[in-house]
């Protein structure tokens, strides 16, 4: 246990379920599916798959447009999740006082790939040798955590971490570390990703990975745990965390939502797209370690669960190996079946998730039927088909394992 | 060109700035443009409109400028 604890005392939130943090964990509780059959803009022939977009959402009405034309979508989502999360906090949006530690640390997996996408359709479907100007600016990976620096003058260290689907985890987690160690009073953390590009959707497409749909079963085609799952489905998104020293939001009598209270990783050491149960059994170890959580205090988990046939049976099995005896008491979900898989945000959605959970003491559930849960996923209390409401809930962890292996779990708290 | 009609209603869907209605005086940096901003709008004022837009000139810094701006462009001048 370290001296500093870390407090959350601001969330936001944009995704396919909800435009805010709220209006997401109530779509969740509700079991509403935000997927649907999408086809990518300016695609060049016929596509349509399952997608989580966020097909509501106006860049121009919270950022302004032109500030909003100067970012890649991946930067508007996390700018409008970061915007919403810094005013949740209470914080001022113009320094008020000494910023000069206060930092950012972001996730995302594919950054600028929309504006590659369309610069190389420009280059060489359209023949053209003039790229727009901003081109460098808006894709850079960086690009989005830059943005919320300036717009919040913090001067300390910001950063970003592209690590496939383990990307917001991370670094909310290295926020954390940053907090606790002193080196920041204020961290914003977060993630965000566009990635439903013609390219990317289908070299997803090519790993055969992706769940097929159709305009009838599209809002139903992410199945984690189910024996009818049949592959991921692509999502954009974006949330972000406040997180800040416990005592100085006491101080300024800050709502604490939940304390962030440790954090874990590993690496799979194996394969760069099979999972791995050992490597994931290192994660939460150490994540419940950091916190000095026991693994019978843990109430929920927030799962990984794409919905591929062999990820969810593998971290069942490193949930089991994890939290021995206690496993099947465990609430367990997989928010993906409603918001898709949000790639190097999925991290941060699913921890802002985890965080209203231990708040309101209801576990959003997976979306789909108890009776068509596989038996080889079977071991812990899945919370399917409609939400547990009224529980005490006293610890959650949030597990993200990427391609390449890379694992992170975040443990939290009840703030109570 | 001659009519720099379009070219507003373009300056005011990207921007979201009446320029022809707006204070010449204001500052365009106040009303969230920057310099990133400017350089963007310009390269698609000439990909849309096929003008060509000075490199070398001082770029806007008020309403009035860019107004100005736009005009010299629909009269052909540098």
């Amino acid at each position: 246990m370290s001296a500093r604890r870390v407090a959350i005392t601001g969330l936001g939130m944009v995704s396919p379920v909800g435009a805010t943090a709220q209006a997401s964990f109530d779509a969740l509780l509700a079991a509403r599916s935000g997927l649907s059959l999408y086809t990518p803009a300016d695609a060049p022939r016929p596509l349509a798959v399952p997608a989580g977009a966020c097909v509501d959402f106006d860049p121009a009405a919270t950022l302004g447009r032109a500030r909003a034309n100067t970012m890649d979508r991946y930067s508007q989502l996390g700018v409008t999740a970061g915007l919403a999360a810094w005013r949740d906090a209470g914080l001022a949006e113009s320094p008020d006082g000494n910023r000069d530690e206060w930092g950012v640390a972001w996730g995302t997996s594919l950054g600028g790939t929309l504006t590659f996408e369309r610069g190389h359709r420009e280059l060489f479907l359209a023949g053209r040798d003039r790229l727009p100007p901003l081109t460098v600016v808006q894709a850079m990976t960086n690009a989005c955590a830059a943005h919320l620096a300036i717009g919040f003058g913090l001067g300390g260290a910001c950063t970003t971490y592209s690590v496939a689907c383990s990307s917001a985890a991370i670094a909310i987690g290295e926020a954390m570390r940053r907090v606790r160690s002193g080196a920041a009073p204020v961290m914003l953390a977060g993630g965000s990703d566009a990635p439903l590009a013609f390219g990317v959707i289908r070299a997803w497409m090519a790993l055969q990975v992706l769940a097929p749909g159709d305009e009838q079963t599209a809002a139903n085609a992410c199945r984690p745990f189910q024996s009818a799952r049949a592959g991921l489905v692509l999502a954009e998104g974006a949330a972000a965390l406040v997180l800040e020293d416990w005592e100085r939001a006491e101080r300024r009598g800050a709502r604490i939502y939940a304390e962030l209270a440790g954090f874990g990783e590993s690496c799979d050491r194996s394969n760069l797209v099979r999972p791995d149960r050992d490597g994931q059994v290192r994660a939460m170890c150490a994540a419940l370690h950091d916190a000095g959580l026991q693994a019978s205090q843990v109430d929920y988990v927030n799962a990984h669960a794409t919905g591929t046939r062999e990820g969810d049976t593998v971290e069942i099995a490193a949930l089991a190996a994890t939290l021995g005896a206690h496993a099947a008491n465990v609430a367990v979900s997989a928010t993906k079946s409603a918001h898709g898989h949000p790639l190097g945000a999925a991290g941060a959605i699913e921890a802002v998730a985890t965080v209203l959970a231990l708040h309101h003491g209801a576990v959003p559930p997976t979306l789909g039927d108890a009776a068509g849960l596989d038996p080889q996923c079977a071991g812990v209390t899945h919370v399917i088909g409609s939400a547990r409401k009224s529980q005490r809930l006293r610890a959650a962890l949030s597990n993200s394992f990427a391609f390449g292996g890379s694992n992170a779990v975040l443990a939290f708290r009840a703030a109570a | 060109m001659q009519d720099t009609a379009p070219v507003y209603r373009f300056v005011d869907e990207r921007l979201g700035i009446e320029l022809k209605s707006a204070d010449a005086a204001t500052e365009l940096a106040s009303l969230g443009v920057d310099s990133l901003s400017l350089l963007e709008l310009m390269f698609e004022i000439e990909e849309k409109f096929g003008v060509t837009v000075d490199q070398d000139a001082a770029p806007p810094r008020k309403c009035g400028e860019l107004v100005a701006l736009i005009e010299n462009i629909a009269a052909g001048k540098p």
